[in-house]
């Protein structure tokens, strides 16, 4: 399995603010699959996202990404781990707000070792007319295409999305969705969507449901819906 | 709602915690700051007011000739003038120091004890509390002077020895070789009459009535004695040397009228026999005549000759005759004639001659008298007896600590207004950054119907309060011993005073307390009703305005420099931000700086620029110079500087003075002028300057023909002889003589004696007396500048720190964050170092010479270059140690933590 998560558990706090948030999670991932995690707030979906991405330490466990071991990796490990390896999209873009869209991706294009053209990405995500904006100059849907083009170019082996559409309206969530299943065929990218929405679970290739700390139900699509039909979104 | 906010308040004290203590320090200090050095100058300088008030401070003092008698005093007090003897001996201990002894004071200059009680019988005695600090003596101790024992009962101070020093002239207190002491009147008395000490001083101090200075000074020159029963044998020489020169001119005069009276009576004898000579010659010719006739009628001739016809009668006769012997008869009763005629014109010229020698004689006589009146009138031998009238405000003795404390109050008040002018902005700064940061919270209070005056008094709450803490924990601080009593520290180990309490003066309370708190509230508001005029939804969604970035190309093909730049350039508002921050923070330090270097290159230069080894200065000059010594004549002339009075001093050289590098032209109206003049007034060559003398009660006038490098204080200098052509000198007179080795002159003549180490160690006083104010200013300056820098630099990282988590979450290492955020930062501060520094400095040096107004000396407050090398990395060394604070704050936080917040 590319990505293989075995018993993983995460505590916050201590005494009686003490919370054990993932209360030993396993799962896994083959190498380009697109993957959506479901559950209600608090059940521990994106404390397990932020341990694959490494942004976060957990108390037990394992996880493997493409055959390496993430847990007791140092600070500087982990940086070099997401260095070469991640991808990451969030719902509310977390664009740099001084820079223009253009130098947003270069951020990211000046650590990676093969990086795709620029140009090329920015006439992917229909961005190229933006390039010289800032993020305050542009609409949430250019903001997240701008997030998603900064994650791509450094051409990750793994995309991490925490709630990538959830501060979008449906049409623009849907241009997104179709963006990102655009990219997974374009370049093989596994990706791990984390999200609330119901509708998204029927284009990826597997859904993993948490409930309280621990995976509910983990099933793979027989069959995928396309992005561009999605409804409900 | 507000007491709902207000629970929020300690959670915000919480998170901001670090912030909040960095705004209280830099409160603290600043107020601290302020308060310790204004407080300190205020307390000496009120507390000396005080002192001379409760201890009957004189109104002046002078010395005497001969001691007034009970009648002289009378004279001199009936118009309620106080006056009391204040005479003393000075006492050499076995160290030869000099202990000066008074009697104990009862009316004027009253001791004030620090400790134990007065003298109250034969042996005892108060000690001067400067003397016995720094020769560690204490009460019950036994201290030989005159080799005399004195218990010490007491140790104090009194009024008109605020700084102790023996002479007028002396420069610099030297507490272990001078100090003074005070005994029962019976004891002075008897140590008087035993002899073998030097002579006593008789001064007078005095408290006026209904009489100003000059009156009482005219009514005591009135009281005349005589050159017989004054004691000084340099003053007799002298006033003998003037009764020699009337003498001389008396001993002419004297010798003319009396030639003019025996020429008159010599004439008067020769005139008396003028007529018994006149009838001899009339004999004689009457005689030969009637010779002649009867000569004639032997001859048959009928004729009879007389004195008015014989001459035509015998020329006839002849010519008739031709008679031998008639021609020979005519021409001897010519001869005889001619006698006659020459006898009486020469009594008639004695008879002349007698009147008019007469006449001189009486004129002579009457020269004599007159003469005699003048020189009674220019050589008065009745003396007055005053040798000395010295007003209390210029007497360097009285107020000395106080004067010292304008530099330090002018120092501090101007401190405070750049420490005011740093805590607005910096509040205003922080502020703006806090609610940049809350403005999402204030859109969704403000959208929930929160009034604008609760969010306001909301927000303005905590900063407030904490101002207000501030100020009071500064001003506690600044009052406190750790405060006012170090800083006059410095003063009370120089100057002789009592330990005064601390004063409060409600101006300084104002500032300390009422001032940050109220800036605070008013920059709050100001920022907030700004923030707050933007919709509710603007502020919830947390909007940029894009315009405030601007877009711009580079060529460079680096992308950390690339990016670095536009970092840079787009938070350059920051950038500037921090560099005025850092500018005014390093306005305190560098008025600390300023104040040492300017004592110190005092004191250098001073030195640099004494070339003599001694200086004397006569009271009683002598005709010759003596051998190995240049002679100069020294005046004092003054010049105002913002309502001070400064002296300046006037050095009458020769051309070719091995002391000073000034070549004055010949000129009544030509000088010189010295560097710290050139310095303090701007003058230049050409320029007309003007100084007061105040003794003849007119000003003089110079052309400056050049400008010396000398610095020691104000001095001008002139050609010796126009300057003794200008002030109505003798062409050979000197008051002063240079010398690179001891001179062997009596000390009676000299008014004072003045080597080089003297100099240095004057020179040195200003440092000493500095340096607590130096150090406050510096040390305060540095907090005060860290904790800018620690709040500036806390807000350029706050502003990147979200771009700092966002590269660390994209894989980013640590290096390579340095090059794309935090190197932009060291530059901003690198350049800013570059332009607040010098800025800094030459805003100081503006203002400086308005702290020392009452100073005259150099203005000298260049810094050697290594200096600037020094607070330039010094500068670059705090950024890196707040730097590096600030960033392992930034490393702790996990970056899922960054995302969480933003979330």
């Amino acid at each position: 399995m590319y990505l293989q998560v075995k018993d993983v558990k995460k505590s916050y706090g201590k005494d009686t603010s003490y919370i054990q948030v993932l209360k030993g999670v396993s799962t896994g991932l083959e190498r380009g699959q697109m993957c959506v995690i479901q559950g209600t707030s608090g059940s521990g979906k994106s404390t397990l996202l932020n341990c694959i991405g490494g942004l976060d330490t957990m108390d037990s466990g394992s996880i493997t990404v493409d055959g390496t071991e993430i847990f007791g990796m140092k600070p500087a490990q982990l940086s070099d781990y997401r260095r070469d390896n991640l991808g990451f999209i969030f719902q509310f873009y977390n664009l740099v707000p001084n820079l223009t869209v253009r130098e947003n991706i270069q951020i990211c294009r000046y650590i990676a070792e093969k990086p795709l053209d620029i140009d090329e990405l920015l006439e992917t995500l229909g961005l190229t007319e933006h390039q010289n904006k800032f993020p305050a100059q542009l609409s949430g849907g250019q903001q997240q295409r701008c997030a998603i083009a900064r994650a791509l170019v450094k051409n990750p082996k793994l995309l991490l999305c925490d709630e990538p559409t959830g501060a979008l309206d449906s049409k623009t969530s849907r241009d997104i969705l179709v963006l990102l299943e655009k990219i997974n065929e374009k370049y093989g990218t596994t990706m791990l969507i984390v999200t609330h929405n119901n509708s998204i679970k029927n284009m990826v290739h597997k859904v993993i449901i948490i409930k309280d700390g621990l995976v509910k139900k983990e099933y793979e699509n027989e069959k995928r819906v396309p992005a561009a039909e999605l409804e409900d979104l | 709602m507000n007491k709902i906010l207000s629970k929020r308040l300690l959670r915000d004290l919480r998170t901001n915690f670090g912030r909040y203590a960095a705004l209280l320090l830099l409160i603290v200090m600043g107020i601290y700051l302020v308060v310790s050095i204004v407080g300190s100058a205020e307390m000496i300088i009120q507390g000396t007011e005080n002192h001379k008030s409760v201890n009957m401070v004189e109104d002046g003092q002078f010395t005497v000739f001969v001691p007034l008698s009970d009648e002289n005093i009378s004279e001199l007090t009936d118009d309620g003038t106080q006056i009391e003897p204040m005479f003393s001996l000075d006492l050499k201990t076995k160290d030869n120091e000099t202990l000066r002894m008074f009697r104990n004071r009862e009316m004027i200059d009253l001791i004030q004890l620090d400790e134990g009680e007065l003298a109250a019988k034969n042996g005892e005695a108060v000690i001067e509390k400067g003397y016995a600090s720094a020769h560690n003596i204490h009460i019950g101790d036994t201290v030989i002077a005159g080799g005399t024992g004195f218990t010490i009962t007491g140790i104090g101070s009194v009024p008109d020895y605020d700084m102790c020093i023996a002479n007028f002239s002396d420069t610099a207190v030297e507490r272990s070789s001078f100090g003074l002491l005070f005994t029962t009147a019976e004891q002075y008395d008897e140590l008087r009459s035993a002899g073998g000490l030097n002579a006593e001083e008789y001064t007078y101090a005095y408290r006026l009535g209904n009489i100003s200075n000059d009156e009482l000074k005219e009514k005591i020159r009135d009281i005349k004695i005589t050159p017989e029963s004054v004691e000084d044998k340099f003053f007799r020489e002298t006033i003998e040397e003037i009764l020699d020169e009337r003498n001389e001119i008396e001993n002419g005069v004297s010798k003319l009228n009396d030639g003019a009276m025996e020429l008159s009576e010599g004439l008067d004898n020769l005139s008396s026999h003028s007529s018994e000579l006149r009838d001899a010659a009339d004999k004689l010719f009457e005689g030969y005549l009637a010779q002649a006739n009867t000569s004639l009628a032997a001859a048959g001739q009928d004729i009879v000759l007389t004195k008015e016809n014989y001459h035509d009668t015998l020329e006839k006769l002849t010519a008739a005759t031709h008679s031998e012997q008639l021609s020979a008869l005519m021409k001897s009763l010519d001869e005889l004639s001619e006698f006659r005629n020459g006898i009486s014109e020469y009594t008639e010229g004695a008879d002349s001659a007698a009147e008019g020698s007469e006449e001189l004689s009486d004129g002579v006589k009457e020269l004599k008298d007159k003469t005699d009146r003048l020189l009674d009138e220019i050589f008065d031998v009745d003396i007055e007896n005053l040798t000395s009238f010295v007003t209390a405000e210029d007497n360097i003795r009285i107020g000395g600590a106080a004067g010292d404390m304008v530099m330090d109050k002018n120092a501090g008040l101007i401190a405070g207004v750049i420490v005011l002018a740093l805590f607005a902005y910096v509040i205003s700064v922080f502020v703006v950054h806090q609610i940049e940061q809350e403005q999402s919270v204030i859109g969704a209070l403000y959208a929930l119907g929160v009034k604008k005056k609760n969010l306001m008094l909301h927000y303005i709450t905590m900063p407030t309060l904490i101002a207000f803490i501030a100020g009071v924990i500064g001003a506690a601080l600044g009052f406190s011993p750790l405060g006012v009593s170090t800083q006059a520290q410095d003063s009370y180990s120089y100057f002789s005073i009592p330990e005064f309490k601390t004063v409060y003066p409600p101006y300084l309370i104002a500032y300390a307390v009422i001032l940050p708190p109220v800036i605070c509230a008013a920059v709050n508001a100001f920022v907030i009703n700004k923030k707050l005029s933007r919709t509710a939804l603007s502020l919830m969604k947390n909007e940029q305005s894009a315009g405030s970035y601007k877009q711009f190309t580079l060529k460079t093909k680096s992308f950390p420099r690339l990016f670095a730049i536009r970092q840079l350039v787009r938070e350059s508002r920051s950038a500037v931000t921090m560099i005025c921050g850092m500018l005014v923070a390093i306005m305190v330090v560098m008025l600390g700086l300023d104040c040492y270097v300017m004592c110190s290159n005092v004191r250098d230069y001073t030195v640099s620029d004494t070339k003599y080894e001694y200086q004397y200065l006569y009271k009683y000059p002598e005709k010759t110079v003596p051998d190995g010594g240049e002679a100069a004549y020294i005046e004092t002339l003054s010049t105002d500087c913002m309502g001070y009075t400064l002296d300046v001093t006037v050095i009458g050289i020769d051309g070719k003075s091995k002391y000073f590098d000034a070549r004055p032209e010949k000129g009544k109206t030509k000088a010189v002028i010295n560097s710290s003049l050139v310095e303090r007034y701007g003058y230049k060559v050409g320029d007309r300057v003007v100084f007061s003398n105040s003794a003849a009660d007119a000003d003089h006038s110079f052309t400056v023909t050049g400008i010396s490098e000398y610095s020691v204080g104000f001095t001008i200098f002139m050609d010796i002889g126009s300057m003794r052509e200008l002030f109505g000198k003798d062409e050979d007179y000197f008051n002063t003589v240079y010398s690179d080795k001891r001179l062997d002159i009596d000390e009676g003549r000299l008014y004072s004696v003045t080597t080089k180490e003297d100099v240095e160690r004057s020179a040195s006083v200003f440092v000493k007396l500095m340096f607590s104010l130096v150090v406050t200013l510096i040390a305060a300056g540095t907090v005060v500048f860290c904790v800018v820098m620690y709040l500036m630099l806390g807000i350029m990282i706050d502003r990147s720190a979200m771009g700092i988590s966002l590269i660390k979450i994209f894989g980013y290492r640590p290096k390579e964050i340095r090059s794309l955020y935090l190197n932009g930062n060291l530059f901003v501060v690198a350049v800013g170092a570059a332009i607040a520094v010098p800025l800094a400095k030459k805003a100081m040096d503006l203002i400086f010479p308005s702290f020392i107004p009452n100073v005259a000396c150099a203005m000298k407050l260049s810094f050697p270059w290594y200096l600037y090398v020094i607070i330039y990395f010094a500068i670059i060394l705090v950024y890196a140690v707040i730097n590096s604070l600030l960033i392992r704050k930034i490393r702790k936080i996990s970056p899922a933590e960054i995302l969480k917040n933003r979330e």
